[in-house]
């Protein structure tokens, strides 16, 4: 089978695109793994929360969409708080599952209570840019995937000197190396714990402004399945590693992309489930990760 | 546990059984009601061969894969064989065991997060594999007619069928009470509490958490048979992320790693449920079940079995002051 060089272009590129929703979800749980030593599986809801508040500021204002990522950022990140304050911190320190459980709970609630504010049919935005494209090689590449991957970099390039060049940063990380340690030093952990889930749901809210964006269908269940890639991401990139996470929501991107276009659209999930479940038979700390517990 | 100190007073197990029995009578044989209580049993079952996992430590978010290899394989058997459905709920049950028993492989080293990934997982994949490879005999997503448990013909049918399912989900219950008061229910225990303590106490983790997923395989291969000879009716959607969450709900309202939990956890979820719907509810239903679920995740982790005592505990306390 000869193939097409534009082709495979296009597959890569689709792959990078999906590749920066994983990434900035699976960053922003990594980063609460991180510090907390918790998962939020409902984490997919927040980037659907993202896209009803994008898509609901885009249709009162009709400002570019692109602006809306700063406040939807922002509420997302109130949001993230009062879920860690109110759900995750009681049961810090209790058994691991009761997190899986509480999870369980907030999907629920999320979702349907989002039903119940917007409705539930499958809805779609149209980019003002919807119809420009750049000539890349064989193929007319949509700009918006380039603005994109621009604006996903720029947030992680953000978080990067957030994390290494503020004392807030700083604080965070030892909270995230070592959580007594940071108490000794005088780190308020527990506003560590609030400050990280605020960013990680942020980042979560600045995905689901993209997911709006770029024209995909949205509705209040798109959320799950795109967090629990996620999760299967920072599990092959190693729990913690923010490195990790965005290598990993590339590779992940362009393999359930390639998978999709050379197997079948119906592969597209299983074949991201599949690639963990065979990694962790042989890896079970992940690929970059170090020895868990 | 409470399984371990063996403190089950014969007579509630006496007076709930004497409520199921009766059940059908008291129901006045309403149509709408005892298909309820059918399916609420069935979930007592699921729920509680769920629970059986979880007693080993082992919490899996993709319990729906048995659920829907017991129903599809005992659909496609009766329907080739044109045999009567027993026989090959058995054959469900225990091609989902082997399954489990496979699965359960790959699971046995994986904790917490990883085995609840990698269980959830296996549904996604399991669901896109029915649904597309394998279209050919199970009719892709359209789904296939499953024979009925009890042919629509006889009468009482109905009647009937609830009182075999009863009998299968008493029978698997006491089952697992006498497993978990045995000696793998002491290791389950262990297991649970701190791997490596038991391992240093000369109990094989691997062994026991395998024993543990066979089983609960196979009971939710059996659930998932008589859930689809029930509806009689069977399709990918089986497989989806509602059917492995609902067991777990139970459970966790019930009372996580008790016997009575599932059970009561199904009966009263399945009533509230119900009610919500009569009251016209749609989405609301769902967003009080998941605030329900977070504030007994929460305020009461051991679920409403512990409720009493937690009551107790209080008044104590308030006496004291």
């Amino acid at each position: 089978m000869a193939l097409d060089f534009g082709i495979l272009l296009q597959v890569l590129f689709w792959g990078l695109y999906a590749g920066c929703i994983y990434i900035l979800l699976a960053t922003g749980l990594s980063l609460i793994f991180g510090v907390m030593k918790i998962v939020n599986f409902a984490h997919g809801e927040l980037l659907m929360l993202g896209a009803y508040i994008t898509a609901t500021v885009f249709v009162l204002t009709g400002i570019n969409p692109y602006s809306i990522i700063i406040l939807t950022m922002l509420v997302l990140g109130i949001i993230g708080i009062a879920i860690e304050r109110l759900g995750f911190r009681p049961i810090l320190g209790t058994s691991k599952l009761n997190e899986i459980f509480l999870s369980l709970g907030l999907i629920y609630v999320i979702q349907n209570a989002a039903a119940l504010i917007w409705g539930d049919e499958r809805q779609v935005l149209t980019s003002p840019y919807q119809t420009v494209t750049i000539p890349m090689g064989p193929i007319q590449l949509p700009v918006d995937y380039i603005i994109i991957i621009i604006v996903t970099a720029l947030i992680l390039v953000g978080l990067t000197l957030l994390l290494k060049k503020t004392s807030l940063g700083k604080a965070i990380r030892a909270t995230s190396q070592n959580r007594k340690g940071a108490m000794i030093v005088g780190i308020n952990v527990e506003r560590m714990d609030m400050i990280t889930f605020g960013i990680g749901a942020g980042l979560a809210g600045a995905a689901g402004t993209l997911w709006v964006v770029s024209g995909q269908v949205f509705n209040p269940y798109i959320g799950s399945l795109p967090a629990i890639k996620a999760f299967a991401i920072i599990i092959l990139g190693g729990l913690g590693s923010i490195p990790g996470a965005i290598i990993g929501g590339l590779i992940y991107g362009i393999a359930e992309n390639g998978a999709a276009y050379f197997l079948g659209g119906v592969w597209k999930d299983a074949i991201s489930f599949l690639i963990l479940i065979v990694v962790l038979i042989f890896r079970p700390t992940g690929l970059f990760g170090e020895s868990g517990e | 546990m409470q399984v371990a100190k063996g403190s089950y007073p014969w007579y509630s197990c006496g007076i709930a059984l004497g409520i199921a029995v009766l059940f059908p009578l008291l129901a006045g044989m309403s149509f709408h009601i005892l298909n309820v209580a059918i399916i609420m049993l069935i979930f007592i079952l699921f729920s509680s061969a769920w629970n059986f996992l979880a007693y080993s430590g082992q919490a899996s978010l993709g319990h729906a894969a048995f659920f829907g290899i017991g129903g599809y394989v005992s659909t496609l058997i009766a329907r080739s064989a044109g045999a009567t459905s027993f026989a090959t709920i058995l054959a469900g049950g225990c091609v989902a065991a082997f399954i489990g028993f496979l699965l359960g492989l790959t699971c046995v080293r994986l904790k917490e997060w990883f085995l609840a990934m990698v269980t959830f997982g296996f549904a996604v994949i399991l669901q896109v594999v029915v649904a597309s490879s394998l279209a050919a005999t199970t009719g892709g997503w359209d789904g296939i007619v499953s024979p009925r448990l009890i042919p629509v013909s006889l009468p009482n049918y109905l009647v009937i069928e609830y009182y075999v399912i009863l009998a299968v989900t008493v029978v698997s219950i006491v089952a697992i009470y006498l497993i978990l008061r045995s000696r793998a229910g002491l290791a389950f225990a262990a297991i649970r509490e701190n791997e490596t303590e038991a391992q240093a106490a000369g109990i094989n983790p691997v062994r026991w958490k395998l024993l543990a997923f066979t089983v609960s395989s196979f009971l939710t291969g059996i659930s998932g048979a008589l859930m689809v000879h029930h509806i009689g009716f069977i399709s990918p959607e089986i497989f989806s992320a509602d059917n492995s969450f609902w067991p777990i709900i139970y459970s966790i309202f019930g009372g996580l790693g008790t016997i009575s939990g599932p059970i009561i956890g199904t009966v009263i979820l399945t009533v509230v449920w119900d009610s919500l719907k009569e009251m016209g509810l749609t989405y609301e239903r769902f967003v009080i079940i998941g605030l329900l679920l977070i504030v007994v995740v929460i305020f009461l982790p051991k679920g409403l079995v512990s409720l009493p005592e937690k009551i107790r505990e209080r008044y104590a306390q308030r006496k004291k002051g």
